[in-house]
């Protein structure tokens, strides 16, 4: 529907509406988002130095395991109950990272127990994080075979 | 709450802990600290090795997009290891290629392994500092320079 179907009535009511609708602190969100995305990887960047410095990974190689710990650490905050605090503040700084993935893939699991351990959690913990996985693997496909593809041709 | 609390610390104290007993211990701040290594050669000791390596080092140097080189010979190879300035690390990729075509350029004959990973850099220290202690055999440093190549080849 665009703006111009609008009666007379319409247009009144919608700038009644913004009047009294409270503003979203839009600013305000995307600043508290950056800075505690930011504390997220700076704790990865902490766990990837450890990665370095006590095992055998490279800064190529350490990138794994940094993702698998983070995952972890967020899953167990999530079972506490720490990280929902978290996602209340800081928004999208909390679920963007990686972290997010896990609280996704706990917090359904936790919602779910009730339903039974195979139906409840085993059918519903993946529900959100799977779409994740499963966009992540096949786009990671594409993105190989035309690499594969190119670099057969010569052309990179 | 209070149970949560004592379980992560608990849990991070095993984890870091646990780990703690074969980590790297004579390169010690190599990770944070300019160190500035000095070029070593693994087996002869002739004054027209040291002269290359001393050369190499200085061109490496040379680079003003890099501090802290790290230069190790051993039979055959020679590991050059550096450090890229943080706001340069965009374009490492760049860097190393200019860095492995100097080389190449200037020292034909000789075969390069060029790094700026960080674990490169700690390992090559760590080869340097053991290298002055007088029981550590020729035999067991060429081995750890084939380990750090070997390293440096892993992509996952």
């Amino acid at each position: 529907m665009g703006n111009n179907n609008q009666t007379q009535k319409e247009k009144q009511y919608q700038s009644l509406e913004k009047k009294y609708e409270t503003k979203r602190p839009v600013l305000k969100n995307c600043l508290k988002a950056f800075l505690v995305g930011g504390l997220f990887c700076l704790v990865g960047q902490a766990i990837t130095y450890f990665y370095i410095y006590f095992f055998n990974f490279t800064e190529q190689t350490a990138g794994n395991p940094t993702v698998a710990t983070m995952v972890f650490i967020s899953m167990l905050l999530t079972g506490f109950g720490v990280y929902d605090h978290i996602g209340q503040f800081a928004g999208a700084g909390s679920a963007v990272p990686v972290t997010g993935f896990g609280n996704a893939v706990i917090s359904a699991a936790i919602e779910h127990r009730t339903e039974g351990f195979v139906l409840g959690v085993g059918g519903n913990m993946f529900k959100l994080a799977g779409s994740v996985i499963l966009f992540g693997v096949f786009s990671a496909f594409i993105v190989a075979l035309i690499k594969t593809l190119l670099i057969q041709w010569g052309v990179i | 709450m209070k149970n949560a609390r004592l379980l992560i610390a608990l849990l991070t104290l095993v984890l870091v802990g646990g780990c703690n007993n074969d980590g790297p211990k004579e390169s010690g701040m190599a990770l944070i600290q300019t160190t500035n290594p000095s070029a070593v050669t693994l087996n002869k000791h002739t004054r027209e090795e040291s002269d290359l390596i001393e050369a190499i080092e200085t061109d490496i140097e040379g680079f003003k997009e890099l501090y802290d080189v790290a230069v190790v010979k051993g039979k055959k190879d020679i590991l050059v290891a550096y450090k890229v300035k943080h706001l340069q690390r965009f374009r490492m990729k760049q860097i190393e290629k200019k860095v492995v075509k100097h080389l190449e350029d200037k020292y034909p004959n000789e075969n390069f392994t060029v790094s700026s990973d960080y674990k490169i850099f700690l390992e090559a220290v760590e080869l340097e500092k053991n290298m002055k202690n007088p029981n550590y055999s020729p035999k067991k440093a060429e081995d750890k320079l084939q380990e750090i190549i070997k390293l440096q080849k892993e992509l996952t």
